[in-house]
């Protein structure tokens, strides 16, 4: 196969049918795929071996946990408790003073109802089976781009969103409409930023309007990018966990940034068939972290682990504090 | 579902209950990973819960860099490497170095066993890795300390050269094939 002819080379096929191309190549690989035999016979080959050794099975002949790893775990969780009780640990003290902190917030956060809506939430998506694929891409834009502009400075107080750069979403991916001056960008998010198990996540009447702060911008904003570029791209949901996880691992996707957090309090937005325009709140970034390291989910916390990431496929924790007030300053109903 | 790093942390926070999830979710293809390499079910059988055992053991110091499907199977490549040094020196070697076991396996196994021999070991390994474990190429290259462009062109080079095994030995023993190449409905393939 000469490249004369063809645009990819034949390992990229392969990378690519792998899922393993980022976006741009693999529209490019899909494209000359639906017209090239040649490289059709050869990726027919390649699924053909990939078949054939599926015959290779090996059956497990044990069920239950091995009495050596049972007795092995029980001694670790033994140990592991006899020292949490004899030494207190600096877990503690993050503890403490983060109660200190959050029971100020707490004035203002309306936790019992966003608790009681973050489960409906999942309870009513898991139900829903509404939207099984992408729809039309004209579904996803907002054909006023004024009023996305405006939808995505509703994200934070004017004092945040007016001086932050604005993005809306083009055909191509997302566009520069407003150029910043504070270092915040302003955005609406679109369904696919669900985690990929969701049934939301096709849903195109989602508009998630949000502002990440600069550490968000330049740490979070990557993936929101990534994953809208491979939407567009028309990438499988495989494909696009493939090249999400390559991403992380080969740094082309960065950690979230310490102090990286983002505002959605936003009375304009629809963030699933679920909640709607849900509370006012504010969303926390870190890579995977224990869930107890900021009490969140825990009976009576305003603080709360949003599903949205947690290593499924993206190494980001993120924890969201529901707020008492829309971006405007009016009092938030409580829930 | 609760993704295996979240099954992780809340094991290290002392959950035994994300152990068993993550044991429940690792124990066949980590047999499957041994037993494919080490044609020796029992010795499988010992290494997967070996692996487990490494995991329980290490459990205070693991850290989310990686993901825990790339942890376990970097657990794994250890033990099997320490097994082939074993069998190399030991008596057992000399037991195990005769002919691969046949009874009971399926022609359609043993022909493609018999073509995945014929390739080079690193290209094997690196087709074994993707195809059984469904590593990505930057999981393979971090197991296995090497470029992510040398894993796409070994495994690229060791497609190709299975390709054409397969089809030797089907033109030399065409009922074989006939068995070979059903899907199992749990594998996901190329798409």
């Amino acid at each position: 196969m000469s490249t004369n002819r063809h645009p990819i080379e034949q390992e990229e096929l392969m990378a690519y049918l792998d899922g393993e191309l980022p976006p741009h190549q693999a529209t490019e690989a899909l494209s000359h795929l639906e017209l090239c035999p040649e490289c059709q016979t050869l990726a027919a080959d390649f699924r053909g071996v990939s078949q054939e050794l599926m015959a290779w099975e090996v059956e497990s002949p044990q069920v239950g946990i091995p009495s050596e790893i049972n007795a092995a775990l029980g001694e670790h969780l033994q140990k592991r408790e006899a020292a949490k009780v004899s030494s207190p640990r600096l877990e503690n003290r993050v503890m403490t003073s983060f109660w200190v902190w959050a029971g100020a917030l707490a004035i203002v956060c309306v936790a019992v109802g966003l608790q009681l809506t973050l489960t409906s939430r999942n309870r009513n998506e898991d139900r829903s089976t509404a939207y099984p694929s992408m729809a039309s891409i004209e579904q996803y834009l907002m054909p006023d781009r004024n009023a996305e502009i405006a939808m995505a400075r509703s994200a934070a107080p004017e004092a945040i969103s007016s001086d932050a750069k604005i993005l809306v979403l083009g055909w191509r991916g997302y566009e520069t409409a407003v150029a910043g001056k504070n270092g915040f960008v302003c955005m609406v998010e679109r369904s696919w930023m669900s985690p990929f198990n969701s049934t939301q996540f096709w849903n195109p009447k989602v508009r998630g309007p949000l502002c990440f702060n600069p550490a968000a911008a330049r740490s979070i904003l990557p993936l929101t990018i990534k994953r809208t570029e491979m939407v567009l791209a028309g990438l499988s949901k495989a494909q696009m966990i493939h090249s999400v996880k390559a991403g992380f691992d080969n740094k082309e996707l960065p950690a979230p940034e310490p102090g990286a957090m983002c505002y959605m309090m936003s009375r304009a937005g629809y963030l699933n068939d679920a909640v709607g325009h849900y509370v006012p709140h504010l969303m926390f970034y870190f890579p995977l972290t224990d869930k107890a390291s900021w009490g969140a989910d825990l009976p009576d916390s305003p603080v709360t682990l949003n599903p949205q990431f947690q290593g499924g496929p993206e190494p980001i924790t993120e924890f969201v504090i529901p707020v008492g007030r829309w971006s405007d300053g009016t009092a938030a109903p409580v829930m | 579902m609760i993704s295996d790093e979240a099954l992780m942390l809340e094991f290290q926070g002392g959950s035994r209950a994300a152990f068993e999830e993550l044991f429940a979710r690792y124990r066949k293809p980590l047999y499957g990973f041994f037993g494919r390499r080490l044609n020796n079910p029992e010795r499988a059988e010992d290494l997967a819960q070996e692996t487990f055992l490494a995991v329980i053991r290490a459990a205070s110091r693991y850290e989310p860099r990686a993901l825990v499907r790339t942890y376990l199977y970097g657990i794994a490549l250890k033990l099997l490497a320490a097994e082939r040094r074993r069998l190399l020196t030991s008596r057992t070697f000399k037991q195990s170095a005769r002919e691969p076991q046949t009874d009971g396996t399926p022609e359609c196994v043993l022909w493609v066993r018999q073509a995945m021999e014929k390739l080079d070991a690193p290209e094997r390994e690196i087709l074994m890795l993707r195809e059984y474990e469904q590593l990505s190429y930057s999981d393979i290259a971090e197991l296995l300390r090497i470029p992510v462009n040398t894993v796409r062109s070994r495994l690229f080079r060791s497609r190709l050269a299975l390709k054409s095994h397969l089809e030797s030995e089907s033109r030399t023993n065409p009922a074989l094939r006939a068995g070979a190449g059903q899907p199992h409905p749990e594998r996901r393939g190329m798409q």
